[in-house]
């Protein structure tokens, strides 16, 4: 009876291995799980500390940047004389190359009614200078503001511009909220 | 002989390899940038040709606001509002009253018997002393309400979310609205990009309104039918810039306008024809992307300047 009850060698490796192999998959599959359900985070500007210096559109690591002027409407005066658009000696409040502002043409004036215009951003164009935005900012309502496009950008372990921005405006935000677009953001948002 | 080789080439190679480090550590701060070609710099247009500045700042007087919205002068008093209180202050900084409110007021006037306090969807009125008398509430929900003025028992209200003025009398009844429409095809009615609309009469008891949209300043019979009005749309100092200027404005005894802008923050003054006259307080004297300060003229023609950024007081006299 007694011999009936002790295992033998052969079982007590078997076991044990076993064990290692449960034990070595439940690890594996708890690391994976919670690389899975962790939190993300991505590189993203703070639209209030931004002081628009042009270093996004030289420094970023994409060609052109994966920064890019976004425009947050609900701010909008819709304005004839737009700071963000026109520069400030121009000749006149029209859509002419020697007025815009913008180096690459990439804000487009459509007119909606007398005297009001909108002003709209093409993504591909733009190069992310902050030209427009500063203009906006020193002149305007502030509405024309910068941010990292996920889509263009690679979200390097170090961003270049992070590194570069005299402001610090640029840090890692959760991806789950990964723009600070002016108007749902706000100066006092907690990131 | 050999190993001397190999022992050189490495001191060489570890000295260009600190070299290159340490030049590439420098080159990337951003103070040993090379000069950025999209820099915008907006300071030529926020420098002031001194012989242009015709007041000088006397005196500041710290006031206990956070957030300190409008400021209005009459008699030997100042009215301060904002956060959730309004403060009654001499010009000396003592404090003589304070009334305290459920919500933000925007705006405020006081007129020889009351004070009317302007929130942004109502108005309380209360007497000099600062009790309360009544509370205006009939406003529609897109209403802003950001000045009020009143002339011979008619209160004039700026509504700058419905870009109107509403005109009431003394117990709150509606007598009308003025939307600043006229036959000239040149005035398109208000055009009020954000909430920056305000009002004033001048010494001559005419009622003249900023349309900060069109960069002009516009004078209208108590009935609305637009008189004069004059524009000065420029980058330049002599103009008002940005989308919504001038912010505020006032009078001075003489007629004189006194404006107020937002943007690049800055205090001018012009001739009653609207010529440009001068500069009461340069953008350096201000903080960056502030707020533009709200005005109130005393009976010596000082001009007090609400610094919202500053939280203070700031008193302009004439040189």
């Amino acid at each position: 009876m007694e011999n009936n009850n002790k295992k033998s060698r052969r079982d007590f490796i078997r076991s044990g291995t076993r064990l290692s192999i449960l034990l070595t998959l439940g690890a594996v599959g708890g690391i994976a799980a919670k690389h899975l359900t962790a939190e993300k985070y991505v590189w993203q500007i703070d639209p209030f500390k931004c002081t628009q210096c042009g270093r996004c559109a030289t420094s970023c690591v994409m060609t052109p940047s994966a920064v890019k002027c976004i425009h947050a409407f609900n701010l909008c005066g819709y304005c004839d004389l737009c700071g963000g658009y026109l520069k400030p000696d121009a000749n006149k409040r029209s859509t002419a190359a020697e007025d815009q502002l913008c180096p690459t043409a990439a804000i487009a004036r459509k007119f909606i009614e007398e005297p009001y215009f909108e002003y709209v951003i093409n993504e591909d164009l733009c190069i992310g200078c902050a030209k427009c935005v500063k203009g906006c900012t020193s002149f305007g309502n502030g509405s024309l503001h910068l941010q990292i496009i996920h889509k263009r950008c690679l979200n390097c372990n170090e961003c270049s511009i992070a590194r570069l921005c005299p402001s610090q405006a640029i840090s890692r935000v959760k991806a789950s909220k990964a723009y600070n677009v002016k108007g749902s953001f706000t100066k006092d948002s907690k990131v | 002989m050999k190993n001397k080789g190999i022992v050189f080439f490495l001191i060489i190679l570890a000295v260009v390899i600190v070299a290159v480090v340490a030049i590439d550590f420098n080159a990337s701060k951003p103070d040993k940038q090379p000069a950025n070609p999209y820099a915008f710099n907006v300071d030529p247009f926020s420098r002031i040709d001194t012989a242009l500045i015709l007041f000088k700042e006397s005196r500041d007087l710290a006031i206990s606001f956070s957030e300190p919205t409008g400021i209005s002068f009459r008699g030997d008093e100042l009215f301060v509002v904002g956060d959730q209180k309004m403060q009654i202050i001499e010009p000396t900084g003592k404090l003589m009253n304070e009334v305290s409110f459920d919500q933000k007021p925007t705006c405020v006037y006081a007129s020889a018997e009351k004070i009317f306090v302007g929130f942004r969807k109502s108005i309380t009125i209360l007497s000099r002393d600062g009790v309360k008398i009544a509370d205006w509430n009939s406003f529609s929900d897109s209403t802003v309400i950001t000045s009020i003025a009143e002339k011979s028992g008619i209160v004039f209200v700026a509504d700058a979310g419905k870009r109107i003025i509403r005109k009431f009398s003394f117990d709150g009844k509606a007598q009308g609205e003025i939307e600043g429409k006229s036959g000239n095809d040149q005035i398109h009615g208000f055009i009020i990009p954000s909430p920056y609309f305000d009002l004033a009469f001048n010494t001559d008891g005419e009622l003249w309104v900023v349309n900060p949209g069109k960069h002009s300043l516009e004078n209208y019979t108590v009935d609305g039918k637009l008189r004069t009005w004059w524009q000065a749309s420029s980058i330049k100092i002599e103009g008002f810039s940005g989308c919504c200027n001038p912010a505020h404005f006032a009078f001075l005894p003489d007629g004189s306008f006194i404006t107020s802008e937002k943007g690049l923050i800055r205090i001018k003054t012009y001739k009653p024809s609207g010529e440009f006259s001068g500069v009461v307080a340069a953008p350096s004297k201000f903080t960056e992307n502030g707020h533009a300060p709200d005005l109130a003229i005393d009976n010596q023609g000082n001009i007090y300047a609400l610094d919202a950024d500053k939280k203070m007081l700031r008193l302009f006299v004439k040189k």
